[in-house]
């Protein structure tokens, strides 16, 4: 036998279990096909590209659902990759933030000359990233997963050629993103060099117990790096001026799934590996939320640009996601009870964000601008698109019985559950920035509703199929969510909802 | 469980070993000396071709092989030639005055922080012991010893970490997509505001020069 042959045979493979990765191979093969369609298609095939993705995006849901029916807990390569309830539920909502996402661009991409196929497949990659960071349990595939996400997002800020704002977003974005990915990558091999161990149950039984300086840094450092992926203050700055400049559904995608992705990766690492080490990371992630989003809200208030005030508007809904996290690590209830809070949020943001921002690219086909002067008078000639904004915002604002209020509701409970002046500090802090939110929510509806349109300009808005129905879509699950909870709390609320390190 | 190696530890080094590490690192350090000192940009890029391939050539006498492919894949193969490339384009017959500082009292600061750094590492070694960055010895170590490393790492990216391995593969793929069009100009823009348009033949004006309309569009 030869030393090459030895060396093969005495390889042992690990055990695959084909159905956990189904949905992540359908994303792979759709990828591969739109490829090649995009390659060999022609120009006027084009138009397929966009239907191609939106189904196979649909159709990669139904083993995400077969699992879900299932409900086994799917661990492979020694727990590195784990499919359970909390892995499921956000390949679910990538999925279906993804085909949201994809029906606001069909219309958009195609009628502004931009380059079609390569969106889509930028869009897929991402996605695919987003889906295995749903499952990665260990620092190379946490690390590898946010990379695919990010630097296709890089890119598709960047992707109005023809616009300066869009090359300074993706410049930004990337310079930002890498530099993140630096200070993450910095903490996670300090990780390993002192645990000797990627996977993070390894690394949760090592720094069990006192903690040398070394893992405070490492654990600070990890934090840091997800909360510019997260936009958290004060990480947030390249937030306004990517979401400003970069196409308008790119703005969607990278506000609400990427944003929803560094949450999966920061919950998984800071609850799976972290675990015992509350008394560093809670007055950590405590004061990062409180921060974001007092400053997120302070600031939206003086926008008048759409967007600007959406982003701003993101950065402070960050700081309600991240405020049951600075609890988790009381005890082994209040970290289930914070996973499915912020999981619950992220649905839910999910939805009424991505509604406001289909609003957005509606009416930007009429206005050609973001700014929110434009938007007086539309009750006149759009009252269907008002009626939908009015919900998304008041959503956003979190007003009884719309799905914001809900995920808020969901937010407070965890964080008073404890019981400690910790959680009850940070209640308040969300209870009062509620309040200051509600003053710019509320003008986006009375500029809607009672203002008169700047220019006279009354005619109908044209709003193509696939918007349209990406606003049925959002603005239905909003609402649906709000009056009637179970809807997303039974996939949230579930017992063992995520394998925790306790 | 074989035992742990220390790197730069207590383990006994070989004649052909010591001769190899003070090659390497005379050419390492006049690499460096000649990055510095030489006027002409081409010489200096090509002084850290030599000093990188000697740090590589360090690796291997520390049995790190696949450090040392990396080494010169990624720094010699990549970076150096990138760095070429752009002295290159930007014409490489100036050469620097190196009496000319552009930024005034760079070069003692250089020396003293070079010194500073060098003090420093020399003192944690010798003072606290070398495990003293990770606190961890095993970590530095071979993981096993009857296997070069460069066979472990490729067993571990087709078992353990196949999923994060063909992950990246996907990233490049689209990397290398996504930077065509990046790097690509704009086709001619003919803003199209409604949708009806999308119905008409693709463009009727004898001005566009897109790549993609040919002369079929005369009716």
């Amino acid at each position: 036998m030869t030393f090459a042959a030895s060396m093969l045979a005495s390889v042992d493979h690990p055990p695959i279990d084909w159905h956990a990765l189904a949905p992540e191979l359908i994303v792979l093969g759709v990828l591969a096909i739109i490829i090649l369609v995009d390659a060999f298609g022609g120009e006027d095939r084009k138009w397929a590209i966009s239907s191609i993705t939106s189904i196979g995006l649909l159709v990669a849901i139904v083993p995400v659902v077969t699992m879900a029916v299932d409900g086994a807990v799917r661990s492979m390569f020694d727990a590195a990759y784990v499919v359970d309830n909390y892995a499921l539920l956000f390949k679910a909502l990538f999925l279906v933030a993804g085909y949201i996402v994809v029906l606001l661009s069909t219309n958009y991409i195609a009628e502004g000359d931009y380059w079609e196929g390569e969106y889509y497949q930028l869009l897929l990659a991402s996605i695919l990233g987003m889906m295995i960071m749903a499952s990665a349990r260990d620092l190379i595939g946490i690390f590898v997963a946010l990379e695919t996400i990010s630097i296709p997002a890089y890119m598709l800020a960047a992707w109005r050629k023809r616009e300066s704002r869009s090359d300074e977003a993706g410049l930004k974005y990337y310079l930002m993103g890498v530099f993140a990915s630096g200070v993450l990558l910095y903490g996670m091999s300090l990780l390993y060099g002192l645990t000797g161990s990627t996977r993070l149950v390894d690394i949760a039984a090592a720094v069990s117990g006192e903690a040398p300086a070394l893992v405070i840094v490492a654990i600070v450092f990890t934090i840091v790096g997800f909360g510019f992926k997260v936009s958290a203050v004060p990480f947030h700055t390249w937030a306004p001026d990517v979401y400003e400049g970069a196409p308008t559904p790119v703005t969607a995608f990278v506000a609400v799934a990427s944003k929803a992705a560094g949450f999966v990766a920061l919950i998984t690492v800071v609850l799976v590996a972290f675990p015992t080490q509350p008394e560093i990371f809670e007055p950590l992630i405590w004061a990062l939320a409180a921060a974001t989003m007092t400053v997120g809200n302070v600031i939206a208030l003086r926008q008048t640009n759409m967007v600007r005030l959406l982003a701003y508007s993101g950065v402070a809904q960050a700081g309600y996601m991240l405020a049951p996290l600075a609890i988790a690590g009381h005890s082994a209830t209040s970290a289930e009870l914070a996973t499915s809070a912020i999981a619950t949020y992220l649905v839910i943001y999910m939805a009424m964000n991505l509604g406001a921002f289909g609003i957005v690219i509606a009416m930007a086909r009429k206005t050609g601008s973001a700014e929110l002067s434009s938007y007086g008078g539309m009750l006149n000639y759009a009252p269907a698109l008002t009626v939908a904004m009015t919900i998304f915002v008041f959503s956003l604002a979190g007003i009884p019985f719309l799905a914001g209020w809900y995920g808020k509701l969901a937010v407070v409970l965890a964080l008073v559950q404890p019981g400690t002046w910790f959680g009850y500090s940070m209640a308040i802090i969300v209870g009062v920035n509620s309040v200051i939110a509600l003053g710019y929510y509320a003008k986006i509806a009375r500029i809607m509703w009672i203002d008169p349109a700047p220019d006279g300009d009354t005619t109908r808005v044209r709003v193509p199929v696939s918007v349209a129905s990406a606003l049925v879509i959002t603005a239905v699950l909003t609402v649906a969510i709000g009056v009637y909870p179970p809807l997303v709390d039974q996939f949230t609320g579930a017992e063992s909802f995520l394998t925790l390190g306790f | 469980m074989p035992e742990a190696v220390l790197l730069g530890g207590e383990q006994t080094t070989t004649a052909v070993e010591w001769v190899v590490f003070i090659i390497a690192a005379t050419t390492t350090l006049l690499g460096s000396f000649g990055v510095i000192m030489a006027r002409n940009p081409v010489h200096a890029a090509l002084s850290l071709v030599g000093s990188l391939f000697s740090v590589a050539v360090l690796f291997l006498n520390q049995g790190a092989e696949f450090l040392a492919a990396v080494q010169v894949i990624v720094y010699t193969g990549a970076i150096v030639i990138l760095i070429l490339f752009v002295l290159m384009l930007l014409g490489i017959d100036t050469e620097e005055d190196l009496e000319d500082e552009p930024l005034r009292g760079q070069m003692p600061v250089a020396v003293g922080i070079g010194v500073l750094l060098t003090a420093s590492v020399f003192a944690l070694t010798q003072l606290v012991g070398f495990d003293v960055v990770t606190g961890t010895p095993e970590v530095t170590a071979a993981i096993r010893d009857d296997m070069p490393n460069i066979n472990q790492i490729g067993r571990l990216l087709f078992t353990d970490f196949v999923v994060a391995t063909q992950l990246a593969g996907v990233m490049l793929t689209v990397a290398v997509v996504g930077a065509v069009v990046m790097a690509r100009r704009p086709r001619e823009y003919q803003p199209i505001p409604e949708p009806e348009s999308m119905d008409a033949p693709l463009s009727l004006d004898p001005t566009d020069q897109g790549a993609d309309n040919g002369a079929e569009v005369a009716d």
